[in-house]
């Protein structure tokens, strides 16, 4: 099968994540992925447009959608939140004939049509049905065998069902899956399948987000985990970045490292943690650093 | 015969200084409901098991607990398609998340009452009734946008599970708010104005984590998440200028300006200087791990074809007003990727052809 994708970077991974930007790239050519940017997407709206116009966040992802389109392939995300805004878009359009009738009359002013023909898939759902676990088992140089590995879905890449679908929301098993195929032990613990509270940051920073940040956090160190790992930069700014900001909410040090996805590929696959990026997270990743050197 | 085992949360206050979990083994019968379990349980094995029921049939919304982790009415769901779903032979119920257990699988539910009568779940009519002595009427357009959430059997499956609740329990939650949009946003109701004062107080509706456990565990398709979207745009035209709206503006700025977020110069068009301020740590942090790109600061990089981006945003903001996004038909749709799942999907045949073959 070709390995070949739109590829729809968001704007985390070309703002305050380019360590995931960077490890998307070396790891999918590693693993035989055609990755063709699209550098004329936009913002999915993450939410945030959605409720405000909601008629224009369709209106460019509908776009966003066409770029795909105009390449014949389908459109690769790297985050949950993007994956879940073209997504919904893409259900409301091809479900309601009169909207995507109005979308398409404002594409046209730009000269873009939508039509409904490119998929909206996910890097971590190409990595398991594209490339493979067969495959990728055979690539695996460094068995990630001595670390406890805590997988953190976050909420978009399994809900709601009639969006993703991809696995059983109650019950998904893709990241424990991909951990076992690279070596690792993945461990149960009570926040994989919760939310990592960044979208609610500028109105509930102290009464919600924060709060479900240091939760998440210290249900991976409660079993023991060496670090977490998430499909999603989102998920990957809360639980890293502002880990120090939970720990200060709750007083206590949680210190736990958290990968994102191609960055704990790329480590099994032999990519260097250097070119991974894994030195520009802000809860140091040095203890793994050492024990896969 | 193929048994299972039903593990029961147990807590009797009287008794208990810690809740517990007991199990009881059943036999697997076809067509058995998690709640017929609990009758077979209590009537054979245990009669002192407690736990709310009535209508048997998905209706009342009395019989709601978590099942597996996961909140929904135990009248709905049967014994053999969990087995299956979570691959075990132990189906473990608790009392819903996010509330006060009183005893076994019941809880205290004046809690939620509370927090309903904030938004006073009522009809509040604008206008005397019609002289003709009819009832208030409204266009099938318009009671489509309170078609769904009008389907609300108050089951709280919802709250279980909402993250929001789950960090703080004054968040009114999935449920409260749906009841909220579904009077605000009824053509014949007054109070529309008094009902978004009341779920933004404290800047409540905007707690909300988009997390879609809500409408995930909806089992009446009311689709809580989609209402409390609709809940924050209705705010929004109604001038509510709350973080959330402020938020949305930057974005689109941004997208119009640029095409995607610029996430550094985020905090001083949020929160102004006293947010750059705040933000400073963090952003100092940031810049030392090589996570800031400084021509962010100075607008930074352009997506390619901004042109047709900009084209698209004043046509798409003029076309908005005669369009009607309609909330879609959800229940038991799984979406449909033409990729789906391969893998997970042969290993679920698998597992299917094997439990056949035992
Ligand atoms: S989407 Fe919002 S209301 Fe619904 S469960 Fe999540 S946090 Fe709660
Ligand atoms: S919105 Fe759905 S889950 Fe929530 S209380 Fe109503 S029926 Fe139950
Ligand atoms: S008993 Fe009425 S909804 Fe289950």
């Amino acid at each position: 099968m070709e390995l070949r994708y739109a590829f729809y970077t968001g704007c985390s991974a070309k703002g305050v994540a380019p360590e995931l930007y960077d490890s998307t790239f070396l790891v999918a050519e590693k693993l035989g992925m055609e990755l063709i940017e699209l550098e004329a997407a936009t913002c999915c709206g993450a939410g945030a447009v959605q409720e405000k116009d909601e008629f224009l966040a369709h209106t460019i992802n509908a776009r966003n959608l066409a770029l795909a389109e105009e390449l014949g392939l389908d459109l690769l995300t790297i985050c949950n939140t993007c994956t879940v805004m073209l997504r919904d878009t893409k259900f409301k359009l091809d479900n309601d004939p009169e909207l995507k009738a109005a979308v398409n009359e404002v594409l046209a002013e730009a000269g873009l049509e939508y039509k409904g023909t490119s998929e909206v898939t996910h890097f971590l759902w190409e990595v398991i049905d594209g490339v493979g676990l067969d495959k990728l088992k055979e690539m695996v140089v460094r068995p990630l065998k001595d670390f406890n590995i805590a997988s953190f879905y976050g909420c978009h890449i399994i809900r709601p069902p009639y969006l993703i679908g991809y696995e059983d929301p109650d019950n998904p098993k893709s990241l424990e899956m991909l951990i076992e195929a690279l070596g690792g032990k993945p461990v149960d613990h009570e926040a994989r399948l919760a939310c990592c509270g960044f979208h609610s940051f500028w109105s509930a920073e102290d009464k919600v987000t924060l709060k479900l940040t240091a939760m998440d956090t210290e249900a991976a160190k409660e079993e023991n985990a060496d670090f977490m790992v998430t499909p999603c930069p989102l998920c990957h700014t809360q639980l890293d970045a502002m880990q120090p900001e939970a720990e200060e909410k709750i007083g206590t040090s949680i210190d736990m490292p958290v990968l994102h996805l191609p960055q704990m590929i790329g480590l099994a696959i032999g990519l260097k943690p250097k070119e991974l990026g894994l030195h520009k997270h802000v809860i140091p990743t040095t203890e793994i650093i050492k024990r896969v050197a | 015969m193929e048994f299972f085992t039903l593990r029961v949360f147990r807590y009797d206050p009287t008794k208990d200084t810690e809740p517990y979990h007991q199990d009881y083994k059943l036999p697997v019968e076809k067509g058995m409901t998690v709640l017929a379990a609990l009758f077979k349980a209590k009537e054979e094995l245990d009669p002192t098991i407690s736990f709310r029921y009535n209508c048997r049939a998905a209706i009342c919304g009395s019989c709601a607990m978590r099942i597996n982790g996961h909140a929904t009415l135990a009248c709905k769901e049967q014994i053999t398609h969990l087995l299956e779903k979570y691959e075990t032979d132990t189906i473990t119920v608790d009392p819903i998340g996010n509330v006060k257990p009183l005893k076994d699988l019941i809880y205290d539910m004046d809690w939620l009452v509370d927090k309903l009568k904030k938004v006073k779940p009522w009809f509040i009519p604008k206008a005397p009734p019609p002289p003709d002595g009819k009832e208030y009427r409204q266009s099938p357009e318009d009671h489509a946008k309170i078609d769904y959430a009008s389907d609300c059997i108050l089951c709280a499956s919802c709250m279980s599970d909402c993250n929001a609740l789950k960090a703080n329990e004054d968040f009114l939650g999935p449920m409260v708010h749906s009841k909220a949009y579904r009077f605000a946003a009824d053509t014949r109701d007054g109070a529309k104005k008094e009902r978004l004062d009341a779920v933004l107080e404290d800047l409540n509706l905007e707690w909300c984590v988009r997390c879609w456990e809500c409408t995930t565990r909806c089992p009446k398709e009311v689709q809580p998440y989609e209402n409390i979207i609709r809940l924050r745009i209705m705010a929004d035209q109604e001038g509510y200028k709350t973080p959330g709206a402020i938020h949305a503006e930057i974005f689109e700025e941004d997208i119009k300006e640029r095409g995607l977020l610029n996430e550094m110069l985020l905090p001083l068009k949020q929160e102004g200087l006293f947010g750059m301020i705040k933000r400073a740590p963090f952003g100092i942090r940031m810049f030392f791990k090589g996570k800031v790109n400084i021509a962010d600061f100075f607008g930074g990089h352009k997506i390619k074809r901004l042109e047709e981006v900009q084209t698209i945003y004043e046509k798409a903001k003029e076309k908005e007003k005669e369009v009607t996004i309609k909330i879609p038909q959800i229940l038991g749709v799984v979406y449909e990727d033409k990729r789906k799942s391969k893998l997970l999907k042969e290993q679920r045949e698998n597992a299917q052809k094997e439990g056949g073959n035992q």
